[in-house]
């Protein structure tokens, strides 16, 4: 996905005339002495520029001619330099149906020399040839890696690439069929590439670039095509996002931590009220009593009472209500305690437990009594039982709860990052098959 | 601020964390209900007093 190979390039253009030699159509020569092979606009005949005759290098029967995004004499100001297309090839990789072909566009400045514009589903590169080669460097895994400028670069795919159409001019001597061996290195927003032949490797470096500011430097007409799908350097969007809502999310997890020692430390945790009793079942007894008044000091929080018993395989039902004394406000419910356990061909089990503990929100201050009524299985001669009344419990449910929402969004962000990323190398040497296989 | 969504949200939540905290209020609280009018007999006559629950289904259960 590089320029060709300049391997080719010869001296400077010597064109006496700038008609093709094969249709007569005029020739426009827009790179000067640089131009080697120039493409006739009329018959798309490839020929020699250097040639005083514009010998004819590659004729073609086929005159299938390929739209171009950008048409060839445009002129703009790209990274401060003014520059115009000069030329276009189509290259081409893969076999069958599964080619995929990419445009190159040739840009031109009398002073600054030559770049290109590479185009693939709407996604766009800016691409210069390199001058120093990159460096090997050390990675885990199975990917080649190389060094430059500062970046690393990974091995992406390897792939043969054929040039398909041309038209304009090139500062070597292009051919259609022409092949090199292409490997693709990528640290997005950043391609490293190779093009080999059997006579050397060029390298080059391309950056991603989006459609709308080639639009607007070359003050094309209409709008850039909308990228579509993962290009293999397109730099993520979400990397970004995700690291932010980290940094966000850590923040908030402190500060929710904070929250949770400091219920610890502001909760009053005071056990008010504590008391033994034993339930006796008998004819006409009256099970339910009242606790002596206990007093409930501060502000308005929770309650919680627990109910300890020495039940074991079987179960035992208590209606309380927690009354003020003062007012008749009334906190009336209900609990379950029963606790079976025994041993079978599984082993040991147990289920259930022999005590409780509920927690009642936003009790004001004031005095208090319980109303117990318990309840046991039928034939259950005896009960022994405590009750504990504490007040103002931290609460650490909350902590859970919030932690586990703020975590919510950087989970859901780093996982559409990877999915980005998934897609990324779908296209490359190191995909993973999401199929199982066909037999055919 | 690049994320104002996240940023309110995370403040909310915190905000609602912080005064259940302080409230000392449970998430998942139990079912409790609240009556007015209670005589205050009931300390006198505790097997007066009807429960809303009384007629709870006890669990008869174990394996």
């Amino acid at each position: 996905m590089t320029p060709a190979s300049s391997g080719a390039r010869i001296a400077g253009a010597q064109v006496k005339g700038l008609n093709c030699p094969s249709c007569g159509g005029a020739l426009t020569v827009r790179g000067f002495e640089h131009t080697v092979s120039v493409v006739c606009p009329q018959c798309l005949c490839i020929l020699d520029a250097k040639d005083p005759n514009l010998q004819i290098l590659q004729k073609f029967k086929d005159k299938t001619r390929v739209t171009l995004l950008i048409p060839l004499g445009s002129r703009g100001i790209w990274q401060g330099t003014v520059y115009e297309v000069i030329g276009y090839q189509q290259r081409t990789t893969g076999e069958g149906a599964e080619t995929y072909s990419w445009s190159e566009y040739l840009l031109f400045n009398p002073y600054k020399g030559f770049r290109y514009f590479t185009e693939y589903n709407g996604h766009w590169n800016d691409v210069r040839t390199l001058r120093a080669l990159p460096k090997p460097a050390f990675g885990i895994g199975a990917k080649q890696r190389l060094q430059y400028a500062g970046a690393t670069f990974t091995h992406f795919s390897t792939a043969q690439a054929a040039t398909t159409y041309v038209l304009g001019e090139f500062p070597w001597q292009v051919r259609r069929g022409e092949k090199v061996a292409a490997k693709d290195y990528i640290a997005p927003p950043k391609i490293l590439s190779s093009e080999s032949t059997t006579a050397e490797t060029t390298w080059s470096l391309g950056e991603y670039a989006s459609g709308e500011e080639i639009w607007k430097a070359f003050k094309l007409q209409g709008v850039a095509p909308k990228p579509s799908g993962v290009y293999l350097n397109q730099p993520s969007p979400l990397v970004q996002k995700s690291k932010d809502l980290w940094r966000l999310g850590r923040t908030f997890l402190l500060i929710a931590f904070a929250l949770l020692l400091a219920g610890f430390v502001i909760a009053p945790n005071e056990k008010v009220f504590s008391d033994s009793y034993h339930f006796t079942s008998g004819a006409g007894a009256e099970a339910s009593f009242v606790t002596p008044v206990f007093t409930f000091k501060g502000r308005a929080t929770n309650v919680e009472i627990a109910t300890r018993t020495d039940l074991n395989n079987n179960w035992a039902y208590f209606n309380y209500a927690l009354i003020n004394d003062d007012t008749g406000q009334t906190y009336d419910f209900g609990r379950e305690v029963s606790y079976y356990s025994g041993r079978d061909s599984d082993g040991a089990w147990s289920e259930g437990s022999s005590g409780d503990s509920v927690t009642i929100p936003d009790i004001p201050s004031g005095r208090y009594y319980l109303r117990v009524e318990p309840e046991v299985a039928p034939g259950v001669s005896r009960l022994d039982y405590s009750i504990t009344v504490h007040r103002g419990v931290p609460v650490q449910s909350w902590f859970w709860l919030v932690s586990l929402l703020l975590l919510a969004p950087p989970l859901y962000m780093t996982f559409r990052r990877f999915s980005f990323e998934r897609q990324r190398w779908q296209d490359s040497d190191y995909a993973v098959s999401s199929s199982s296989g066909d037999d055919d | 601020m690049r994320n104002p969504l996240y940023l309110l949200f995370g403040v909310s939540l915190l905000a609602l964390a912080g005064m259940k905290t302080y409230s000392g209020t449970p998430l998942f609280a139990s079912k409790v209900n609240e009556a007015k009018v209670v005589p205050r007999t009931v300390r006198d006559n505790p097997g007066a007093y009807r429960s809303i629950y009384g007629v709870y289904p006890h669990y008869v259960g174990g394996k």
